[in-house]
């Protein structure tokens, strides 16, 4: 399916599940659900703590589906940053994140992989990111993915990234500057 | 710190936005942020800006299939979290509210135009609801002994089927037929059926699994119930 076909279907479910419907709501579990669970995943770690938050994602999407507004944001995105937030949740109430081991900055190099799914995604949207991130300094990337993949707080980077805090927030909101600059250019 | 004049151009709330969407905040940091979201619209347009600039990142991780159990899960979960109160609630307690008036209005309506046309005997008719909240609406056509049942405020659920039954003088219900949440069903109902079929019998609505046997009462949740009565 592509991906104008894949927002609009979303988009539609997410204004049914408003009025109450379960079979919209199957409808964007059916076809989020994969991409979702392996954000949970790649943010707690195991599959049990990820099925639960996966739940929880569920049953926000359920709750708030009559907010979403789909001139504001697409609804990938929408659903993304749901499940990266109740995943966090559930890592900050244990806490931590799954991964806090030490980070060697040049070790992420190699770990910059070119984007593949466009099928949630506009690939001009991924390459923009890709390449505004690549205009960033080697820790603060490393950084920013160690928060977004990993779901790590600036006390856990700071952590693995054996540097000072207030420095560690430093490289955060300076990269953070940088990234929003450059993606409005 | 000497990159205070780095990040000078964020203001204080986009600051917060941008670390709450990236997700570094914990404890009454990332409290306050939920806070703010939730009262003041221009702080949560603020977030979702941030969610947009960072979700293309999001295509890089590989999918992987949830168990397939736990869409079951959710599935269970679903009523309890409707009982829930909350603001957001309200709102969809009205929009649910407009579908149901107009559902009914609907099968009101459709009840009407059909009985007036093709029958001098008064139709019965009867709601089936679940705490004030109408699921169904049946009407019984006594002339041609069908029962026409149209969906109201029924949410479906896809691993059940609604059955509906009628309540025999001796208490025992009878299984009607299966019923659909996306459209009218009508139902000849047996000579044995339509005798019982009078003002003040009770229906009910079951959810049923697929070929589930119905000579012996519901074996699912009875979800409705409703009285006939003389339109």
């Amino acid at each position: 399916m592509d991906l104008e076909a894949n927002r609009k279907l979303l988009a539609a479910a997410l204004a049914r599940i408003g009025t109450g419907d379960r079979n919209a709501l199957q409808t964007v579990y059916r076809l989020t659900s994969a991409k979702l669970f392996a954000v949970c995943l790649r943010i707690l770690g195991e599959r049990s703590a990820a099925e639960d938050a996966l739940q929880e994602v569920y049953m926000t999407v359920w709750r708030k589906a009559a907010q979403f507004n789909a001139g504001l944001a697409s609804p990938m995105t929408w659903l993304i940053a749901i499940a990266r937030n109740r995943a966090i949740d559930f890592a900050r109430a244990r806490g931590s994140s799954r991964n806090t081991e030490p980070i060697e900055v040049a070790a992420e190099l190699a770990d910059d992989a070119p984007m593949a799914d466009t099928t949630m995604q506009t690939a001009q949207d991924q390459a923009r990111l890709h390449q505004c991130l690549g205009g960033l300094a080697e820790r603060e990337r490393t950084a920013l993915r160690g928060a977004f993949f990993d779901g790590n707080t600036y006390e856990e980077l700071a952590e693995r990234m054996k540097v000072p805090l207030g420095t560690m927030k430093s490289w955060i909101r300076r990269a953070m500057l940088k990234l929003k600059s450059c993606l409005e250019q | 710190m000497s990159d205070v004049q780095d990040h000078s151009e964020f203001s204080g709330d986009e600051l917060l936005a941008a670390e709450y969407a990236l997700g570094v905040l914990a404890g009454p940091d990332r409290a306050t942020a939920e806070r703010r979201m939730a009262r003041d619209h221009g702080f949560a347009a603020l977030v979702a800006a941030w969610e947009q600039r960072l979700a293309p990142w999001a295509a890089e991780i590989t999918e992987v299939a949830p168990p397939p159990d736990l869409w079951d899960r959710i599935v269970a979960e679903l009523p309890a979290a409707r009982a829930q109160g909350g603001g957001f609630w309200q709102s969809l307690a009205f929009w649910r509210g407009f579908a149901i008036a107009g559902a009914l209005a609907t099968a009101c309506l459709g009840a009407l135009l059909y009985f007036g046309a093709v029958t001098q005997q008064p139709p019965l008719i009867a709601t089936v609801e679940s705490g004030g909240r109408p699921l169904f609406v049946a009407t019984i056509d006594p002339k041609r002994h069908t029962i026409a049942v149209v969906p109201a405020a029924y949410i479906p659920d896809p691993t059940r089927i609604p059955e509906l039954w009628l309540i025999g003088a001796d208490g025992k219900p009878r299984a009607v037929g299966p019923l659909r949440a996306d459209r009218t069903v009508t139902i000849a109902l047996p000579p044995a059926l339509a005798d019982e079929a009078k003002s003040n019998v009770a229906l009910a609505v079951s959810l049923e699994p697929p070929g589930a046997p119905t000579d012996n009462g519901p074996t699912g949740p009875v979800i409705g119930q409703g009285i006939l009565t003389n339109l």
